[in-house]
């Protein structure tokens, strides 16, 4: 293996209780991936054994090469980590945390003036007076103020106002281009699309599919609600292409989801009554994953790939 | 060693140890002010007609109740004192792994380039540091505020009671801490450090009655602490230094030894 962040067969078990299983996945340098996954699936699990804080029970993580083990600290200086539930010390304030965690690192936080700035954040406020956009404003300074070569990303634009959001996705991609590698666990696909080359879906902690953002968003499932002017026959939809779970929820209000390149499709049979109110939404990544890997049976058809590199079949 | 890390540990409880030190030397004052008015024969008689099985409750029977050792013993270094410094050290200690680790703040430390056994010393470091204060400031206000009131206390004989209660203090710290490293939620480590104690203090009364019940036998931490044999100028037995020293070394070296390979979340 040769990538900047590595998993393989990674398995960590909480007693009798499955944390991830089997997880093999290979991150190269400068690229950004997304881990994505519904919550139990594991994702914390394997972000926790990627930082050493946790033991796997088999398996290895490995980060620039080096196997992470629980003493690792000099591995460590080269990461910055956001976790995806903040826990800061509430009776401190946001500069406390930044200068505690400078002298951890023992190297001034180059990036932090900026990233105040940029993230319209006041450090002189104790945290438990802080909002939960403001706290996770915090962990992303203390996770990027160093400049790591390697960020772990865990929803790190969770309870963020959409204008921070984009600047958080300007900081990445700037790091991006600096040279640094990130995994960044979400479950929003604009964010996926916007920032990962690659993503990888994990589920009951083994890792169910992995593709190219290119890829998956050809593969595009959107939500569709639709009310007409006036009532429609049930059978409107017929010999439409690429609609599934088609949905009358009234005599002039259909709901379904439309899959990849079909839209086009959709839009000029919808043209062709009067339309009312329209919505059309990105479905989740996990949603798209499941709706296109989902097999009869209900068990998940992975693509030809995600065998080999997925670990699923551990 | 993180200096860091020490300092930050001690801020996070600036609060309590505040009160803790503050209420120590209060404490100590009330009782050196209290001691010329009540203390003496008179006090001695008092005691005496106590039930044997109440005197040890409050702190054992080693000493003689007439003196200036016997009175502070009885009235606060026998029993209060140890419930207030050992809260003070379960306090620091349970939440030095246990409590970080439920919070999630363990992981914000964690994440940083510091070695779990750097950290773990340092907390360690920590605790050192609190039973010195915690001991320093009891005996040392005794003494203080003892000029004013006649009550005096040889120097040997304080450098033995600031030696002794810090290495007191450190083994029930360490005991908590040893728990902290193994378990998770500050409030269960606290808990069973504190019920351990207990039982320690319960056996050691009942121990007065029925040798059945001494179950921990030389090795009750409770039940060798006796500061009011040395107030009076005599020391204790060796095995007394010992007892608390292999303990603390052996339950703080256990414990960072347990932190470096257990799970931090």
């Amino acid at each position: 293996m040769a990538g900047v962040i590595e998993c393989a067969g990674l398995t960590k078990y909480y007693g009798k209780t499955r944390g991830v299983e089997g997880l093999t996945l290979e991150v190269p340098q400068g690229s950004v991936y997304g881990f994505l996954g519904p919550n139990g699936a594991g994702k914390t699990t394997t972000i926790r054994c990627l930082l050493g804080i946790l033991r796997p029970t088999a398996g290895e993580a490995r980060l620039l090469g080096q196997r992470v083990v629980l003493d690792g600290a000099r591995l460590r200086a080269r990461v910055g980590y956001v976790p995806g539930e903040i826990h800061l010390f509430e009776k401190e304030t946001g500069r406390w945390h930044i200068d505690y965690v400078s002298r951890l690192r023992k190297a001034p936080p180059s990036a932090a003036q900026e990233l105040v700035e940029r993230l319209d954040f006041d450090p002189s406020r104790k945290v438990k007076e802080l909002s939960k956009g403001n706290k996770q404003k915090l962990a992303l300074i203390l996770g990027l103020m160093h400049a790591p070569e390697v960020l772990i990303l865990d929803e790190p634009t969770s309870g963020l106002d959409p204008l921070n959001q984009e600047t958080v996705f300007h900081i990445i991609e700037e790091r991006v281009k600096e040279g640094a590698t990130v995994f960044l666990s979400s479950h929003v696909l604009s964010e996926v699309e916007r920032v990962c080359d690659r993503v990888g879906i994990i589920r009951e902690g083994r890792l169910a599919a992995e593709e190219s953002v290119r890829d998956l968003l050809g593969k595009r499932l959107r939500e569709l609600t639709v009310t007409f002017a006036e009532p429609v026959e049930p059978g409107f939809f017929e010999g439409v292409a690429g609609l599934t779970r088609l949905e009358q929820r009234g005599p002039e209000t259909f709901s379904a989801r439309v899959k990849g390149d079909h839209l086009d499709e959709v839009v000029k049979r919808l043209a062709t009554k009067r339309v009312a109110d329209l919505s059309i939404q990105h479905a989740s990544l996990e949603e798209v994953f499941m709706e296109f890997y989902r097999s009869e049976d209900g068990g998940t058809a992975l693509p030809a790939d995600a065998g080999a590199e997925g670990g699923a079949e551990a | 060693m993180s200096w860091t890390v020490i300092r930050a540990s001690l801020w996070q409880r600036r609060t309590s140890l505040a009160w803790y030190l503050g209420g120590l030397a209060f404490y100590s004052w009330l009782m050196v002010w209290y001691w010329p008015s009540i203390g003496g024969s008179q006090y001695k008689e008092l005691v005496e007609s106590l039930p044997p099985e109440m005197l040890k409750m409050f702190g054992g029977t080693v000493v003689s109740f007439g003196t200036i050792g016997g009175f502070f013993q009885i009235e606060y270094l026998g029993l209060m004192w140890m419930l207030i410094v050992l809260s003070a050290a379960f306090i620091y200690a349970s939440r030095a792994f246990a409590g970080e680790i439920a919070d999630g703040t363990m992981e914000l430390t964690l994440a940083q380039p510091i070695s779990r056994a750097t950290l773990a010393v340092s907390r360690v470091a920590g605790l050192v540091i609190i039973s010195a204060a915690l001991s320093l400031t009891t005996f040392g206000t005794l003494q203080l505020f003892g000029a004013a009131y006649d009550v005096k206390i040889a120097a040997e004989s304080l450098c033995q009671l600031i030696g002794l209660g810090a290495l007191f203090i450190l083994a029930g710290g360490g005991v908590c801490m040893l728990v902290s490293a193994c378990v998770r939620g500050g409030g269960k480590a606290g808990g069973i450090a504190a019920g351990l104690f207990a039982l320690m203090w319960a056996s050691d009364i009942v121990a007065n009655v029925s040798d059945v019940a001494d179950f921990f036998g030389p090795v009750n931490l409770v039940s060798k602490w006796q500061p009011g044999v040395i107030m009076d100028g005599g020391s204790v037995e060796p095995a007394t230094w010992w007892l608390y020293g292999i303990v603390a070394l052996v339950s703080l070296v256990a414990s960072v030894a347990i932190f470096t390979r257990r799970d931090a979340a």
